[in-house]
């Protein structure tokens, strides 16, 4: 029997939004393995880091990058 | 005698029955008659005019902490109708404050909700450490109620000191954290906050957020002796987080048998689905016996920016993003160049059209501008609103902050039903922080402008019911949020077809003319606390120091 086809968490999109306190925030979609998808807002500081992480000079760019490297900043 | 009679009114009293007209008696700072008419003489005659007479409005997410300490009206809080606030949310409080932490609490402050040196810095004095001296510096100066939150943040470095933000406390601190928490509520403290987001000025997590689940399970073990209030801040930016976080406030709730709530939630296009799910998971524990309350605003959310720092609405304009991120001075210098200028436009302006012109200009040193478009002062000027806006940065030495309007939480039809749903509890206002990128003040008209006039998603009953006497059950606040005789005379007297949050207004009435955005009243006609007249529209404020800390 053919196992379930897995792939790794990737970033969807990654859309500008306003936060609570009135900074814009970017808010990324990531689709997990199991096909479910959530969001995770990011602070202007560490969206910053993520686009050099990923070497994406915009949101656009940030769509199918390995979820690991959003981790990697906010781990940081 | 009476001392206070209003006469005329359109009696909304709290309970969500309907409006009746009849008049309504003070004496002695509680309601004496509430219906019928009184043919009695008063000191102080109110005529309704067939307006609402509603109980004064409770707000239970503020941070007039320290205002309160200059300003006993909080003002312009009290104007809007707001006759009882709760202070020292999401994990920060002026007390307990040890004298040496002071400087550390307060920059904690300046970082989290915006607050100016000159807030903290000579505008009060600062007489207390432990939480009933603050409450006895609160005394005699208050024109409305309050109900201070411990913070947990200082609450860890009163006794952890320095390691407060770093590490997990022993049984033994925890156990003197609970001593003290205990001290903080028969003082007066409504509850404790908490915070799992917040970061100080050095971008290092708050005390609160080194807390191990022991440490707030012992903490919210002496709330329950008490059965008083645990707030709290989740990790809002995911909402698997904030469900999980649901799960954790349902079982303290359940175990020590306390009312929770955490906050903010807010409505977002990029996070359709985020309110929906949280509420499912309420609903969920509300079923199992847990209190856990959602705070949800009535605000819609804005995006303010300068070119002071790199914001995220240039993101998607690569372009202008990599330009903010340079050091100030290369900054500057870009934008004063005219071969970039003329690029950066262009790239705004690729499309062939001219974005940016609803954009507003928040705050400016040429105060003819603050509130205009940008495309109306583009039309006036010559050029595009991507021009006008690098021409007043430069100008101004980025000195110029622009609004982009109601970019979140601002469908009434998602919101709507989100306010009147019987499991969330309308507040999250912020009043008193962030006060200068926005203000934090009229949400409770905004409530009755766009959601009961507008959009009908609440009857006028409803929604007062929403921030008065449902708010005072929540919290467990004694006798206040209804009219009925013997309760505390607590009332605001409102027009229900003009009542709204007003225009947004940069003023300078902070100590040492501080800068801040305020919204004046409208539809207001008075507001009474503990039976005095406190503010009316005819008079302004007056000089009554009637309001009290809400418990004893």
């Amino acid at each position: 029997m053919a196992s379930p086809e897995t792939t790794e968490t990737a970033i969807v999109d990654a859309v500008v939004s306003p936060g609570h306190d009135g900074q814009a925030v970017l808010v990324v979609r990531l689709r997990h393995e199991n096909g479910v998808v959530d969001a995770v807002t990011l602070d202007a500081v560490t969206a910053e880091k993520v686009l050099e992480a990923c070497n994406a000079d915009s949101p656009d760019a940030l769509r199918g990058q390995p979820w690991t490297r959003l981790l990697a900043v906010m781990d940081d | 005698m009476l001392d206070i009679l209003i006469r005329n009114g359109r009696i909304v009293d709290g309970t969500g029955i309907p409006a009746y007209h009849g008049d309504l008696g003070i004496e002695g700072g509680r309601l004496r008659q509430v219906g019928g008419h009184l043919n009695v003489d008063a000191r102080h005659m109110v005529d309704a005019g067939g307006h609402v007479v509603a109980p004064g409005f409770i707000d239970p997410h503020t941070h007039f902490d320290a205002q309160l300490l200059w300003d006993g009206q909080a003002r312009p809080a009290l104007e809007h109708g707001v006759t009882t606030v709760v202070h020292g949310n999401c994990s920060l409080s002026l007390a307990p404050l040890k004298a040496a932490h002071r400087p550390r609490l307060v920059r904690m402050f300046q970082q989290i909700e915006e607050m100016p040196d000159a807030a903290f810095d000579g505008a009060f004095e600062w007489t207390w450490e432990a939480f009933d001296a603050y409450v006895d510096a609160l005394r005699g100066r208050l024109s409305l109620n309050v109900a201070p939150l411990a913070g947990h943040s200082p609450l860890r470095m009163w006794v952890m000191g320095e390691e407060a933000q770093g590490r997990a406390a022993t049984p033994d601190e925890t156990r003197a954290m609970q001593q003290l928490l205990r001290e903080c509520l028969e003082a007066g403290a409504i509850g404790l906050s908490t915070s799992y987001v917040d970061f100080d000025e050095n971008m290092r997590p708050v005390p609160s957020r080194y807390a191990h689940a022991e440490e707030l399970d012992a903490l919210c073990s002496v709330l329950g002796d008490f059965g008083r209030m645990l707030q709290v801040v989740p990790e809002f930016y995911s909402t698997d987080i904030t469900i999980a976080r649901i799960d954790q406030l349902a079982e303290l709730s359940l175990a020590h048998g306390i009312p929770t709530t955490f906050s903010p939630l807010f409505d977002s296009v990029t996070m359709p689905a985020n309110v929906s799910r949280v509420l499912d998971r309420v609903a969920e524990q509300f079923a199992r016996g847990a209190r856990v309350w959602p705070q949800v605003q009535t605000r819609p959310i804005d995006i303010s920016f300068s070119f002071e720092v790199a914001s995220l609405f240039f993101v998607t304009q690569p372009m202008w993003y990599m330009i903010l991120r340079l050091p100030r001075e290369q900054r500057l210098a870009a934008f004063r160049d005219a071969a970039t200028r003329k690029s950066l436009i262009d790239a705004v302006e690729a499309g062939g059209s001219s974005p940016w012109g609803e954009l507003r200009v928040r705050d400016s040193a040429d105060a003819s501008l603050i509130g205009r478009t940008l495309g109306d002062i583009a039309e006036e000027r010559g050029g595009s609103p991507a021009a006008v806006m690098i021409d007043l940065s430069v100008e101004e030495d980025f000195g110029v902050h622009f609004l982009s309007a109601s970019m979140g939480h601002d469908d009434p039809s998602r919101v709507g039903p989100t306010l009147a749903n019987d499991l969330v509890h309308v507040g999250a206002s912020d009043a008193g922080a962030h006060i200068q990128s926005f203000a934090t003040y009229g949400d409770t008209g905004y409530l009755f402008d766009r959601f009961v006039r507008d959009g009908r998603y609440l009857s006028l009953e409803h929604a007062v019911r929403k921030i008065t006497s449902e708010t005072a059950q929540i919290w467990g606040i004694p006798d206040r949020g209804l009219l009925k005789p013997g309760a505390a005379a607590d009332v605001v007297v409102f027009d229900p077809e003009t009542i709204g949050r007003g225009a947004e207004l940069p003023v300078t009435d902070m100590p040492e003319n501080g800068m801040r955005y305020v919204r004046d009243a409208s539809g207001i006609d008075a507001v009474i606390v503990n039976g005095e007249v406190a503010w009316s529209a005819a008079d302004g404020y007056t000089e009554a120091t009637s309001g009290n800390v809400v418990l004893p």
